[in-house]
């Protein structure tokens, strides 16, 4: 993509002024420290301070058989919400680079209208679609088939989660196949690829980067969520974020809630750390072509 | 304890005489305060919002015309957000309502042993005063059954509602958080066991009953989504709050209570550990326990008043669902508080592993 673009001059490097747009960053950053940072300082904390100091917080949670169900759920849940989000953001995101500038307004706007929509409200909604007496169910059974059961499985909170996150995977894929110049595709089939293979080799690879970008803000967000799995969920797709509230509201246990926040936390970083490379070197034969 | 109630009032003669009678310890009674007393003071009223808190600032409302008090409203009660406001000494909440375990398992803790010269309970009903609380209001948990589902044969009892063989059909049960002590002393009914006997061993076996009951079964997470299965028909037996069962009836939901051994449960009122004018908070507790105050948080809310002497008007779907009345109070389960306050953790534990699916 660089390869593209006219090169920009490379900046004055006089030694003092380097830092300067460092400096630019400075309000972000302490606010960050001030509503991420402290917090999750706090939380490190106390997982280890209460009741008293040490580990017992962590060695509780692993030794619960129920918090391991529900970890290892909660990731599964977030990754088959991230493979729903691409396959549905994928072509509505491409859709709006090969439209005219009012069609993609209004995609932009289908896209951003339900944003805007409390979450609370948008899986309610789910609820009345979703229920066993809800009209989804009563359409098929008026058209003569059993119902399913939607609601209160894994299967109705991915519907759910995947709705509600759409809009995070779409914008990235948007901003980033808008820059896609599609004389690429038509290059590749002058020289005689058929549109797939043009598809698969050209545009794909160069769209990845916008995929991985998605898929890391939607996988990390549905890690997160609570209303929805609480709602349209059942005792089996519970998630982690459920347990922490029960932990903390309910039962006082704060070290054992900031303990359970910790685990997910670092388990992200780690799933996160073991993507990246592979992710990178897309990334770059992405910018190489 | 009666000594040192005997200490404080002769101080507080003492005092009064001194200060010309102005703070004399007269007996409170219900419902009652001092015209302009809490003048250009404030209270926080926290409580669990909808139209229970709204029918709440109504029954409070002569006391805040009276009083002359500023009354603010706060909540959802979160035993969690109490706990942090009292550790860190700077306590905002005035008077909290809350479930009805908090204030025994919690008490001297985060809330306050409770002066009863402060206060009169004379028409609260016998065994509802705790150490640390005064009733908000009765209600039940009900056993709601689909009318047209059960037709001629319908369950008449919790040991009916864990009986999928003779009963078919989805359950759905309160999934709020705590677990209810009582539903699950009948589960435990249910395998064999004596509820008076329980032992934390016990609560694996009644939970293992509720688990049993299947995969299909709903645990709802608040009282509109009771409502709401009822008024939908989701759910062909359900456990509900007498309040939502009444809105769900009147909303047209073809659903009948089986009032056997419907579980008594209540809300309570509590002074935090750490107010500011503990005084205030007293006062605000003793108007609300007053016979006025209670018929209009009933006419309002459907819930049953704590003061004998009220005599709420409320038309018959409400008065289906109080639960004040000879015949139910015959019918009433009383949960095994002994048992369940200083076990409440583990029953906790135990229920949230139910509900996260294990």
């Amino acid at each position: 993509m660089s390869a593209l673009e006219p090169t920009t001059p490379s900046a004055p490097n006089r030694a003092g002024w380097a830092w300067r747009p460092y400096a630019l960053t400075l309000p972000a950053l302490l606010l960050l420290v001030a509503v991420i940072g402290y917090p999750l300082l706090t939380i490190v904390l106390r997982s280890l301070s209460e009741p008293q100091w040490g580990v017992q917080n962590y060695i509780w949670f692993f030794g619960a058989p129920v918090n391991l169900t529900v970890l290892q759920r909660t990731f599964v849940i977030s990754a088959w919400v991230t493979v729903v989000c691409a396959a549905c953001a994928y072509p509505y995101a491409y859709l709006m680079t090969a439209v005219g500038p009012r069609v993609r307004l209004i995609l932009v706007l289908c896209v951003l209208i339900p944003f805007w929509v409390s979450g609370v409200v948008r899986t309610l909604s789910w609820v009345i679609l979703l229920q066993d007496s809800g009209v989804i169910n009563s359409l098929l059974r008026s058209a003569g088939f059993d119902g399913i059961r939607l609601i209160r499985t894994q299967t109705g909170v991915v519907i759910g989660m995947a709705q509600v996150l759409l809009p995070f995977m779409i914008l990235p894929l948007y901003s980033v196949m808008k820059g896609i110049d599609l004389r690429l595709m038509r290059a590749a089939q002058s020289l005689g690829a058929r549109p797939s293979r043009a598809f698969f080799t050209v545009y794909l690879p160069l769209s990845l980067p916008g995929v991985y970008a998605g898929a890391i803000i939607v996988f990390i967000l549905a890690l997160g969520f609570y209303i929805t799995p609480a709602l349209l969920g059942g005792p089996r797709s519970t998630m982690l974020s459920t347990l922490v509230q029960t932990q903390v509201l309910s039962l006082l246990q704060w070290g054992r809630g900031g303990a359970m926040g910790v685990v997910l936390l670092v388990t992200t970083f780690v799933l996160l750390a073991l993507a990246a490379p592979v992710m990178r070197s897309r990334y770059r034969e992405a910018e190489r072509r | 304890m009666l000594k040192s109630r005997y200490a404080r009032l002769g101080a507080a003669l003492a005092l009064g005489v001194l200060t010309g009678a102005a703070f004399a310890q007269d007996k409170p009674v219900a419902g009652e305060v001092k015209e302009g007393s809490l003048k250009g003071k404030t209270l926080t009223f926290v409580s669990y919002g909808g139209i229970y808190q709204d029918g709440q600032a109504a029954a409070l409302k002569e006391f805040v015309d009276k009083s002359g008090v500023k009354l603010l409203n706060d909540g959802p009660t979160e035993i969690a957000k109490l706990q942090a406001q009292v550790e860190s000494g700077n306590v905002t909440w005035d008077v909290v309502d809350t479930d009805d375990l908090p204030p025994y398992v919690y008490c001297g803790k985060l809330f306050q042993k409770l002066d009863l010269t402060k206060l009169d309970v004379s028409k609260i009903p016998a065994g509802q005063v705790g150490e640390c609380s005064v009733p908000a209001m009765n209600y039940g948990v009900v056993l709601m059954y689909n009318k047209e589902k059960y037709k001629d044969n319908p369950p008449k009892s919790w040991a009916d509602f864990f009986d999928t063989q003779k009963f078919p059909g989805v359950r759905g049960i309160d999934g709020s958080g705590s677990p209810t002590g009582g539903l699950l002393e009948q589960a435990f009914k249910v395998a064999g066991g004596d509820p008076k006997a329980m032992t934390v061993a016990d609560i694996d076996k009644a939970i293992d009953v509720v688990r049993k009951l299947g995969p299909d079964t709903i645990f709802w997470k608040t009282g509109a989504e009771s409502q709401q299965l009822a008024e939908s028909g989701e759910a062909d037996m359900l456990m509900m709050w007498t309040g939502r069962a009444m809105t769900a009836v009147k909303n047209g939901a073809k659903y009948a209570p089986a009032w056997q051994d419907w579980l008594v449960v209540m809300d309570q009122m509590t002074i935090p550990v750490g107010v500011k004018d503990t005084d205030a908070s007293y006062a605000l507790l003793n108007a609300y326990l007053g016979k006025h105050a209670q018929e209009v948080l009933t006419e309002q809310t459907s819930y049953t008043p704590i003061n004998s002497d009220a005599q709420p008007k409320v038309d018959a779907s409400v008065a289906a669902f109080l639960t004040n009345t000879p015949e139910r109070q015959k019918q009433g389960y009383k949960q095994n508080f002994k048992f369940w306050v200083p076990n409440f953790a583990v029953a906790q534990e135990k229920w949230s592993a139910l509900m996260a699916g294990n």
